[in-house]
């Protein structure tokens, strides 16, 4: 494949999460695009390319909004695959640049939330979650992934005290990261285990919580970011693979295992050159498969990887290995947006990476990967993302 | 649909549902609807490729893995393995809402002896990961076909057995509110 280079990303933007909004998707979008613009120095005029990831923009699509907003493009990608929405995004507009079919990509994850409009969506996901999951028991994503929970449990012998590494350490993280909606509260391994029953071994605390948010971020040339002096992020390797293993009865294991190694060799390093990992968190056990199909640990090992690793993003915890994860406390307490759940881990490896996170910078964190997982069809998650990140001067 | 017909339509979800009867979500697609009235008169019916001789599920219009146009839904053997069991706490839809005030609702993914996993609602008989269970369809309040794991011994020959353990599982029925409109 070829590399990346020349090719960065810039201008991170997450704004706007709250539980319930007012707003539609639209003004979701339109407002990370201005955030964009001035964060840039950019006019609108400049931005030639356009991805939108929602899954709320109801009768409108992302050529509707370059109407709404005055935008003239000759790039345009609507990419509602939940979330790998940011991953596949930076990867589509970093190819379009590279060819020079556009000169800057602004990708925009956004999702409103209406009261009751996560039951609605949810409801109608899918044709087949219509006909064969949502009948049963109408649990939503709580459902299929209590089932896959409970058989990775069954399989690996993880507890939920090990689940509570990944969400107890997100908190920590949160509690730093001023925008996450749950950052105010404190989360103890008491309040974890103790916690209302939601679905099998599922929870509250092992559930995100749907909410209204946008992301986005610019993709351009590195000649153009250093023209306009803003830090840029270079994608060291990125790929993607939907619908892998098949063949599984139940989902242990998604994409990242055919491409893991490869990903790791394109970019010329090894997990343990890594400074910090963002994982889809819709679910811990989620995490953990991220961790393990990404070969931070072996199959099944995710357990006591976790148990071993100190996850805060300060490197305070007390495992011996550290890993900064889901440094801003990752959906599990920032909340969900819809598709801009898929940007958050991306927006937040950038913050990182150009130096720009706040109370949760990572120390001198250079390189990042972010992983990307998402689209319960039917029983499980399809899509699966991933992407190595490199900071530094232009 | 006008934005006020949208708005209505929302105010409408909004509220608690006062419904006197609430039932199982019934929407469904065509490829839905015609498992359901295929499923009707018999124990257990899942197209199967007159190609390939695939077995698919859920239905769709194609078969998925040889891509021609030739299910038709055949009685199915009934056979499968539990994958893994949940008991539900917690619900988006007022029927299931109703019915856990009265306890966990327990649902289950199976795989079949044919092939295809299979999500069902779950039968008495605290099946657990790993236990051979039985899948038929009944009808639920909302018309539309849907599938139910028993223990692997239970007799379903008779259409009354089937209707017991639909019945006793409340799916059949609409869940009633007292004083409801």
């Amino acid at each position: 494949m070829k590399s990346y280079q020349g090719v960065v990303l810039t201008t991170p933007v997450s704004l706007g999460y709250a539980r319930q909004s007012p707003h539609s998707a639209g003004w979701y979008v339109g407002s990370v695009l201005r955030e964009l613009l001035k964060g840039s120095g950019l006019d609108k005029s400049d931005v030639d390319g356009l991805t939108v990831s929602s899954f709320s923009l109801g009768a409108d699509s992302a050529v509707a909004l370059t109407q709404q907003l005055g935008l003239c493009v000759r790039w345009l990608e609507e990419a509602n695959v939940g979330g790998v929405s940011g991953v596949l995004a930076l990867r589509r507009a970093a190819r379009a640049v590279q060819c020079g079919e556009a000169e800057v990509v602004a990708c925009i994850g956004g999702d409103g939330s209406a009261h009751r409009s996560f039951e609605l969506m949810t409801a109608q996901f899918s044709n087949w979650s219509i006909d064969a999951a949502f009948p049963y028991g109408a649990a939503g994503p709580n459902g299929p992934f209590s089932l896959i929970t409970r058989h990775y449990m069954d399989t690996f012998g993880a507890r939920r005290e090990d689940f509570a590494r990944i969400c107890l350490d997100q908190r920590y993280n949160a509690n730093h990261y001023s925008p996450a909606l749950l950052g105010h509260k404190t989360l103890s391994l008491e309040d974890y285990l103790g916690a209302r029953p939601i679905a099998g071994p599922l929870h509250l605390f092992d559930c995100v919580m749907p909410c209204a948010g946008g992301e986005g971020f610019l993709v351009m040339s590195e000649d153009r970011a250093r023209q306009l002096a803003i830090p840029g992020v270079r994608i060291l390797a990125a790929d993607e693979c939907h619908n892998a293993h098949a063949e599984d009865p139940v989902q242990y294991r998604a994409g990242w295992t055919r491409y893991a190694s490869d990903l790791y060799e394109r970019a010329g390093i090894g997990t343990d050159d890594l400074d910090f990992l963002q994982t889809y968190d819709d679910y811990p056990v989620i995490s953990m498969m991220q961790m393990e199909d990404l070969g931070f640990c072996a199959k099944g090992e995710a357990a006591d990887f976790v148990q071993n690793t100190d996850m805060r993003f300060d490197h305070s915890g007390r495992g011996k290995v550290k890993l900064p994860h889901n440094t801003c406390g990752g959906q599990l307490s920032c909340g969900q947006a819809g598709a801009a759940a898929g940007f958050l881990a991306v927006t937040e490896a950038l913050r990182q990476l150009t130096g720009r996170a706040r109370r949760n910078q990572v120390p001198e964190a250079r390189l990042g990967l972010v992983s990307g997982y998402g689209m319960i069809n039917y029983d499980r998650g399809l899509c699966s993302a991933a992407t190595i990140l490199a900071g530094g001067d232009l | 649909m006008t934005a006020w017909d949208k708005m209505r339509k929302r105010l409408k979800l909004n509220r608690p549902s006062l419904r006197q009867r609430a039932r199982p979500p019934g929407l469904r697609t065509a490829a839905g609807t015609r498992f359901s009235a295929a499923n009707l008169p018999s124990k257990l019916k899942l197209q199967h490729c007159s190609h390939c001789g695939h077995v698919q599920y859920p239905p769709t219009e194609l078969c998925g893995a040889c891509l021609e146009d030739g299910l038709v839904f055949r009685d199915t053997d009934t056979g499968g393995r539990l994958l893994a069991r949940s008991d539900l706490h917690h619900s988006l839809w007022e029927y299931f809402k109703r019915r856990l005030q009265e306890g966990p609702w327990s649902i289950a993914s199976v795989q079949l002896d044919v092939g295809p996993t299979v999500l069902a609602h779950l039968g008495p008989g605290n099946l657990q990961s790993g236990d051979r269970v039985q899948l038929f369809s009944h009808s639920d309040a909302s018309q539309s076909s849907v599938l139910i794991a028993v223990p692997e011994a239970t007799d379903l020959e008779s259409r009354q057995a089937r209707r017991e353990i639909v019945t006793a599982l409340g799916l059949d029925a609409a869940a009633i509110r007292p004083g409801g409109a």
